[in-house]
């Protein structure tokens, strides 16, 4: 059995300066303080995280995608020697007798220890900057054997360290495709140091790579790699080139180096002018559809099964014992399963669209997908990787904050997770619709229609802004993409990632939906006046209806300060799916069926007639601009808070929350002056 | 000798040589993959927007059109 876990750490603020030191942390991650640890470090794209994967067996993110891995993971690696003779992996069993368990660590890709990412920059922290006592007691080097010498840069200027140095060469089967083959033996003369082939995909080499890191790990830290004596960072890189450039020469002969693969033709196409955005668009345009068609029949399963079946099947093992029609069936049911549904509802949609990432990282197509929308984003000063989030939050912001991990960098990462929410969702959707139907009649696609503009146009203003103030110094560099090579999707690869992330996602987000939803039942359920009991109060005379007449007032410059309004608006915090539902409980109607308004839309609309002062008009449409502009749901929070840390997501529920009361604002004041 | 031109101008599929990268702040981040001074490559595709991809090494390197603008070679002798 192998363990692993996964260890977060913001590069740019966290970088840890002691491998040791944070394998230390949780001992059950890891082989036990005495162990070795052993970094794996390598250029993206060079099968890293695939090779940590086969040697722990654990669940770790992996992707074909420069700089997928943009934390830390670890596992523990027990290790078998082999004999000369002998590196099957059915094999190994025989040799287990001299067992050794490795603390192995995955390392964010890195092409160099120069700093030049926050994934680089967390590399060197380990390797170079932190105590020699505290580093690694070995590296693991992954280069890529189709094309040496782009990763031996990284092996240069580890070589330079005081550490031992394995240098694993995968890829072969590229290689071969391409008739490139690499002498192991002739590199590992070169470099000074081992070299082993292994094929982490198809777990071959892997007791010959333990075999060789155990050896290592029993000799002496070898001498560094002898370099000028000098600081001068051009003669130390010429130093470097001649000398992995010979290396590879050497060790490598490339018959069809040169030569156009299917890759090639592929992408003549992919990243052509018009070829290439009309295939993006057609691609975007499926994942959207998947995720919100075949995700949506499986949530409303789920929500029925919640709320029909296990509620029923809780009220009536309560009424077993007689606590039926009690606060505790209104704990248990409004708040515990409604909670735990809600959560649940989300796993679908989730799956798919982890599922779908994976799939398009895993292939290559999301590189060259980066660079078809590479100048549109960058207007804002964000890669073009950055329009699939944002593409995604149209479906739903939940898995669009997860989605951002497709960016190596972590202030464009937490620049898009600030701009997802101004995405509009399928879930504000629902509301608009209504709303349209209700107010605005044959033209209320206009109006939904509308929202979506004012949506996009949001999320440009919002990230100009922000681009402007917070983030006046981050960097526009010009775009330098390296390309893999497109392969077919391994399954279980793909459906280790997809588990990962779910897991993740639940682990983080479940605390925080559940509890929010039982903190707004029990707001319901506290009495403000006597003779009622807890748990048996009209919503207006609950805590929860008090604190709505409380905030109602902010609304009244927007023309919407009506309580049952404030009421939908607090409850639409939660998720955007309870803002009708809401408004029937309040006023005590039945939620009317799609297309029609029924006597719901007749109370909305006398509400809307009277808090607007006689401008109905211009109020819904600063009510459902205030939709669109703040807080989606707290699931979402969760995810925030997940990716990006709890200040941030406070400083972004705050940005959303000005952002929509002043647009509100603006429409209802300026809308009233022509309605 | 070959006159030299910038990569926005120079032919698709003929073999080059970079002579030059005038884009200070990416220089280093070519030369790890492959494209430096000296370095032989060739160039692809021309991408969305004026970008090119370039061959070198056996890697397929995306570079944008600020940053093909910024590079020169000349045709490989």
């Amino acid at each position: 059995m192998t363990e692993s876990t996964r260890l977060r750490l913001t590069p740019t603020t966290a970088t840890p300066s002691s491998a040791k030191a944070c394998c230390d942390t949780s001992p059950q991650h890891t082989a036990g303080t005495g162990a070795p640890v052993v970094a794996l470090v390598g250029a993206p794209n060079t099968g890293k995280s695939t090779l940590f994967n086969a040697l722990t067996g654990s669940r770790v993110t992996m992707g074909n995608w420069p700089g997928t891995t943009v934390e830390v993971s670890r596992g523990v690696w027990r290790t078998t020697l082999s004999t000369p003779s002998c590196d099957s992996e059915k094999c190994a069993s025989a040799h287990d007798g001299d067992p050794l368990a490795i603390t192995l660590m995955d390392l964010p890709g890195a092409y160099s220890l120069d700093a030049h990412s926050p994934d680089e920059q967390l590399t060197r922290g380990l390797l170079q900057d932190g105590p020699f006592n505290e580093r690694p007691d070995l590296c693991v080097i992954t280069v890529d054997a189709s094309r040496l010498a782009h990763g031996l840069y990284l092996v240069s200027q580890v070589r330079e360290l005081a550490t031992r140095v394995v240098v694993a060469v995968t890829m072969s089967d590229i290689a071969a495709q391409r008739e490139v083959t690499v002498d192991t033996a002739i590199l590992s003369r070169e470099l000074g140091c081992p070299v082993v082939a292994t094929d982490p995909r198809r777990r071959t080499g892997v007791v010959a790579l333990a075999t060789t890191v155990r050896t290592t790990l029993a000799d002496p830290v070898p001498d560094p790699r002898p370099a000028p004596l000098t600081d001068d960072a051009l003669v130390l890189d010429d130093d470097r080139f001649t000398w992995l450039s010979e290396a590879a020469d050497m060790a490598t002969v490339a018959l069809g180096h040169d030569r156009l693969t299917l890759s090639d033709k592929v992408d003549r196409w992919v990243t052509a002018p018009v070829a290439g955005p009309v295939l993006f668009l057609a691609v975007m345009w499926a994942v959207f559809q998947l995720t919100t068609t075949v995700a949506a029949p499986l949530q409303d399963a789920l929500d029925g099964f919640f709320s029909g079946p296990v509620s029923h099947a809780v009220t009536s093992l309560l009424a077993l014992v007689h606590l039926q029609g009690t606060w505790v069936e209104g704990l248990l049911v409004n708040g515990l399963v409604a909670g735990v549904g809600m959560l649940l509802t989300f796993v679908p949609l989730m799956g798919l669209m982890f599922l779908l990432l994976a799939l398009l990282e895993d292939s290559g197509y999301l590189a060259r997908a980066a660079v078809v929308t590479d100048r549109l984003m960058r207007t804002m000063g964000l890669p073009g990787r950055a329009f699939l989030p944002l593409v995604v939050g149209f479906g739903c912001n939940v898995p669009a904050i997860s989605a951002t991990r497709i960016l190596p960098d972590a202030r464009q990462r937490l620049l898009t997770v600030l701009l997802v929410p101004f995405t509009s969702c399928s879930a504000r959707l629902t509301v608009f619709v209504m709303l349209g139907t209700v107010f605005f009649g044959k033209n209320a696609g206009t109006a939904v229609f509308g929202m979506y503009v004012t949506s996009v146009a949001l999320v440009v203003l919002i990230g100009l802004l922000l681009r402007r103030t917070l983030w006046r110094t981050m960097g526009t560099e010009p775009l330098i993409i390296d390309l893999p090579a497109y392969h077919v999707p391994t399954l279980r690869l793909t459906g280790a990632v997809v588990w990962q992330r779910l897991r993740g996602f639940l682990k983080t987000a479940s605390g925080i939906i559940v509890a929010t939803v039982c903190a707004v039942w029990l707001l319901q359920s506290i009495p403000t006046t006597g003779g009622q009991a807890f748990g048996q109060v009209p919503v207006e005379d609950s805590v929860y209806g008090v604190a709505a007449r409380t905030i109602s007032p902010v609304f009244a410059p927007a023309g919407f300060d009506q309580w049952q309004t404030a009421s939908a608006l607090i409850v639409g915090f939660v998720a955007k799916e309870a803002v009708i539902s809401s408004w029937a409980q309040t006023y005590a109607t039945e939620q009317p069926q799609p297309g029609q308004t029924g006597l719901l839309g007749d109370h909305i609309r006398a509400a809307f007639e009277q808090s607007s002062g006689g401008h109905p008009l211009p109020a819904v449409l600063a009510f459902m601009v205030f939709l669109l502009a703040y807080t989606p749901c707290v699931a979402t929070l969760a995810a925030q808070r997940r990716e990006v840390g709890l200040r941030w997501t406070i400083l972004g529920v705050g940005i959303q929350l000005a952002t929509a009361w002043l647009l509100a604002v603006a429409v209802f004041q300026i809308g009233r002056l022509f309605w | 000798m070959t006159p030299s031109m910038d990569l926005a101008n120079a032919p698709l599929g003929t073999p080059l040589t970079l002579i030059r990268v005038d884009a200070a702040t990416s220089r280093q981040r070519l030369a790890t993959l492959g494209l430096r001074e000296g370095a032989s490559f060739r160039l692809l595709t021309r991408t969305i927007g004026g970008g090119r991809i370039a061959l070198v090494g056996g890697s397929r390197i995306a570079l944008s059109k600020d940053l093909v603008r910024q590079m020169r070679a000349q045709a490989a002798r």
